[in-house]
C-alpha cells in the first residue's frame, strides 16, 4: 500500500466488523499522517471509549480537541450533531430552546429511521469543507474517521444514497446528494476495510468490499488485516520445538520460566501465525485491493508508544 | 433459596427450558458463534430449537458452514456430528431478512389491497424501510413475536444485531411505543402536510411556525413524504403498538432469558456490566455471561517440571521464554478484566478459552458447546479439535 496515496485524500472511512481494532487503526493512521506535518482530525461516532485515551489527549466531549501537536479528536453524538443542525439552521436562540426542549423533536429523532446517520455523515462533510476565517486553507489537511462496526457500517454509508432516493427534493435529499458524491470521489475520499485473521472477520471483510462497490459505489482503496502474527522462529527452530515436546523435554530456560509452558506457547504462535498466513493469503487472493499487516500487540493496555509503532508499520507497508 | 448452580449449569438449564434465549453483546465477541453453539447443543439434546440471526452481515450462516441462508427457516442437518443428537431433537436456522418481514408485516396487517399498494408503493418505504439500522431492530421484533407463536420450534435462539450498543436492540420495543404515543404522529397527520394542499392556509399560528421550520430544516418534500407514509400506515399503528406491548412482555416472561456475550477486553467486559445492570432494572430475566477467546497463561497448563537448565540452544531459549512471557502477560489482563467483573456483578461467567481453530462448521459449533459447557483443559480441547 502506498500510504502516500492514502493520506492525500482529504477523507480517510475506516470500516470493519466490531472488535478489529478499528480505532487503533484509524489512530495510527492519524499519526502516520501527523508526523508528516499533516493537520488531522480523528472522527469517532458514539464511541464508549474514545481514542483520545489511546493518545494520551483528553476526551473530546464531541469538540475537536487537540490530542498531540496538530492532531485533533472528536468523539461524535448523533444527538448533539442534531441539536447543531438545529441551531444552524434556525439561528433564533429563543426558537432553537423550544424546538430542542420539545419532546415531539427528542422522540422524531429517536425513531425517524437514518436520520441520525445523515446527521453524522453531514456532519463529517462539514468538518471536511471547513476553511480557516482568513486563509481560507482547508482547516483539515486529512479527516479520519473511524465508522460504525461492518453490518450496521453499510447501513451507515448506505444512508445517503437511500436518503437521496426516498428523497429527491429538499434539504434532506439535496445533502445527501453532496455527502454520495464526496464519498464517491477517490480522490476526496479513501474507504479502509478493516479485518483480523479469523475466518468470520475475513468474511464479512470480503462481503463488505463487494457490496461497498457495488451498493454505495465506493472502491475501497486498502485493506488493514490487523492483529497479525508473524513468523519468529525458523523451520528448523520449529522442528526443534515440535522435537522437544514430543520427547517431553523439561527444565528451566531461566528461572522460573519452565521449557514445557514456553514450548506450550510457541505452538500457539505456531499455531498463530499459519493462521495469519492462511487468511492473508486468502484475502490477497480474492481481493486486488492494497493489503497492509499490522502485528498483534502484546500489551497490558495500549498506548501512544504501540500507536506509533503501528504508524511506523504503515509507513513501512 | 435454592443453591445457586454452576454457570455453566445454569446455562444448560435454561437451554432445557427456556422457549426464548437471546444472546446479547457488543459486535466482535463471538455472539453470532455462541449462540448458535448454544442452539446446537440444546438440539442435540432433543429440543426442537429455531436460531435466528439478526446479523445483516450474515455471519450465522457462516458458523453453520454454509453459504448461504434465507429468511425462510432452514433445516440443518444434524446427523453428521456424533454421537447423533436424541431422536426428537432437530435444528433449523435462519437470518432475518428487513425487506421481506417488512414486506409481510404490510401484508399480513392493512385491511385492504388498497392500503397495501398505497404503503408498499410509497416512495419512502421502498427506500428506507430495509436500507436503514434501526428497522433491523423493529423488524427482529416483529419476528420474535411471530415466530414465538409458531408451535414447530420448542425453542427460539436469537442473535441480536451488531450493535455498539447490546441495548439498542431491547430498547426497540419501548422506543417505538414511544414514538407511536406521541403527539407527533398526530403532527405529521394534519392536512397541510398531506400532497395537493399543502398551500391551504395553516389553521392555527403554532402550526404555521412549526411547519416553515420544519421546512427550513427538513424541507416540504420530505415532510411531505414521510406524512403520506405515516399516513399510508395509518391502519396499522393500532397493530404496531398492540405488538410492541406484546414483545414488550414477551421479553420479560420468565419462560425468555437473555445470554450476555463478551470478550475477555476490559472494554467489552465493562459493556456487560452495563447491560446487566440494565437487564436487571427492566426486570429481563438475566440467565449467563459468556466470556469468549480467553487467552491462558500456558504456564498454568504444564504440570510442575524438574527445575534445572534445560538443553537449549540459547538463541531459541530467548525466544521462546520471550514467547511465553507475552502470552502470560495477556492472560494476566485478562484475568485481571474478568475479576473485576465477576466482582461487580456478582456473576461468575463461563469463560471459553480461545479456540485452536475458528469455528466455522457445524462440528466446530460442536465442540464450542462440549467447551461452553465442561469448562474443559486446554489437552482435552486440543483432542476435540485434531482432525
Amino acid at each position: 500500500m502506498r500510504l502516500d496515496d492514502l493520506l492525500s485524500r482529504r477523507l480517510v472511512v475506516l470500516t470493519g466488523k466490531g472488535g478489529v481494532g478499528k480505532s487503533v487503526v484509524g489512530a495510527a493512521l492519524a499519526v502516520a499522517a501527523q508526523e508528516r506535518g499533516k493537520r488531522v482530525l480523528l472522527v469517532e461516532v458514539a464511541a464508549p471509549v474514545e481514542a483520545a485515551r489511546l493518545l494520551g489527549g483528553p476526551p473530546s466531549q464531541g469538540r475537536e480537541t487537540e490530542a498531540l501537536p496538530g492532531l485533533f479528536t472528536v468523539n461524535l453524538d448523533p444527538a448533539a450533531v442534531m441539536d447543531e443542525y438545529v441551531r444552524h439552521v434556525v439561528r433564533l436562540e429563543m426558537l432553537v430552546r423550544r424546538i430542542l426542549d420539545s419532546p415531539i423533536y427528542r422522540r422524531f429523532f429517536a425513531a425517524a429511521p437514518g436520520l441520525k446517520e445523515l446527521m453524522v455523515l453531514g456532519k463529517i462533510m462539514v468538518l471536511e469543507e471547513a476553511r480557516e476565517r482568513l486563509s481560507k486553507k482547508p482547516r483539515w489537511d486529512l479527516v479520519v474517521v473511524d465508522a460504525p462496526a461492518t453490518g450496521h457500517g453499510l447501513a451507515f454509508l448506505k444512508v445517503p444514497l437511500a436518503a437521496s432516493a426516498a428523497v429527491p427534493v429538499g434539504p434532506i435529499g439535496h445533502n445527501a446528494r453532496r455527502v454520495l458524491a464526496m464519498l464517491r470521489d477517490p480522490g476526496r475520499t479513501a474507504l479502509v476495510v478493516v479485518a483480523i485473521p479469523e475466518e468470520m472477520a475475513v468474511v464479512e471483510a470480503v462481503q463488505f468490499h463487494r457490496l461497498a462497490a457495488e451498493e454505495i459505489g465506493m472502491e475501497p482503496a486498502a485493506l488493514v488485516l490487523n492483529g497479525c502474527h508473524e513468523r519468529r522462529f525458523t523451520d528448523e527452530d520449529e522442528a526443534e520445538v515440535l522435537r522437544l515436546t514430543s520427547e517431553g523435554a523439561e527444565g528451566e530456560l531461566e528461572p522460573d520460566v519452565p521449557l514445557p509452558a514456553a514450548l506450550r506457547a510457541a505452538r500457539r504462535q505456531i499455531r498463530r501465525r499459519k493462521l495469519t498466513h492462511f487468511y492473508r493469503t486468502r484475502l490477497r487472493r480474492t481481493l486486488d485491493t492494497p493489503l497492509v499487516s499490522l502485528p498483534f500487540l502484546f500489551r497490558e493496555a495500549l498506548g501512544l508508544e504501540d500507536v506509533r509503532l503501528l504508524a511506523r508499520k504503515l509507513e513501512a507497508a | 433459596m435454592a443453591p445457586r448452580l454452576s454457570p455453566a449449569a445454569a446455562l444448560e438449564r435454561a437451554l432445557a427450558t427456556k422457549r426464548i434465549l437471546v444472546a446479547c453483546g457488543s459486535g466482535g465477541v463471538g455472539k453470532t458463534t455462541t449462540a448458535a453453539a448454544l442452539a446446537v447443543r440444546a438440539a442435540r439434546s432433543g429440543r426442537r430449537v429455531l436460531v435466528c440471526t439478526i446479523d445483516p452481515s450474515r455471519r450465522l450462516a457462516t458458523s453453520l458452514g454454509l453459504n448461504q441462508l434465507t429468511g425462510k427457516p432452514r433445516a440443518i442437518e444434524l446427523t453428521r456430528l456424533s454421537p447423533p443428537p436424541s431422536r426428537d431433537g432437530a435444528l433449523w436456522a435462519m437470518v432475518l431478512d428487513v425487506k421481506s418481514t417488512f414486506d409481510e408485516l404490510v401484508t399480513r396487517h392493512t385491511p385492504d389491497a388498497a392500503a397495501r399498494e398505497r404503503i408498499l408503493g410509497n416512495r419512502f418505504y421502498r427506500h428506507i424501510s430495509a436500507a436503514l439500522a434501526g428497522s433491523h431492530e423493529y423488524m427482529a421484533m416483529e419476528k420474535l413475536l411471530e415466530l414465538s407463536a409458531d408451535e414447530r420450534w420448542e425453542l427460539l435462539v436469537l442473535d441480536t444485531p451488531p450493535t455498539r450498543h447490546a441495548l439498542d436492540f431491547l430498547e426497540a420495543p419501548d422506543r417505538l411505543l414511544d414514538f407511536l404515543d406521541t403527539s407527533i404522529l398526530r403532527w405529521f397527520l394534519r392536512p397541510y402536510f398531506v400532497a395537493g394542499r399543502l398551500t391551504l392556509k395553516v389553521a392555527t399560528r403554532t402550526g404555521a411556525i412549526a411547519f416553515r421550520l420544519a421546512d427550513r430544516f427538513l424541507g416540504l418534500q420530505f415532510l411531505q413524504d414521510l406524512s403520506e407514509f405515516f399516513l399510508a400506515f395509518e391502519s396499522m399503528y393500532d397493530g404496531f403498538k398492540e405488538r410492541a406491548a406484546r414483545v414488550h412482555e414477551l421479553l420479560r416472561e420468565s419462560s425468555s432469558g437473555f445470554v450476555m456475550v463478551a470478550g475477555p477486553t476490559a472494554l467489552a467486559l465493562e459493556e456487560a456490566l452495563y447491560f446487566h445492570r440494565r437487564l436487571t432494572e427492566k426486570r429481563m430475566n438475566f440467565v449467563g455471561f459468556v466470556v469468549n477467546r480467553v487467552h491462558t497463561d500456558p504456564a498454568r497448563e504444564v504440570r510442575a517440571q524438574r527445575r534445572g537448565r534445560a538443553a537449549v540452544a540459547p538463541e531459541l531459549a530467548a525466544r521462546l521464554a520471550e514467547t511465553l512471557r507475552e502470552q502470560q502477560v495477556l492472560a494476566r489482563v485478562e484475568r485481571r478484566a474478568v475479576a473485576r467483573q465477576e466482582l461487580d456483578t456478582r456473576e461468575r461467567p463461563v469463560l471459553v478459552p480461545e479456540l485452536e481453530q475458528d469455528v466455522h462448521d457445524l462440528r466446530g459449533l460442536a465442540e464450542f458447546g462440549e467447551l461452553l459447557f465442561s469448562g474443559a483443559p486446554a489437552g482435552a480441547r486440543r483432542a476435540a479439535v485434531a482432525r
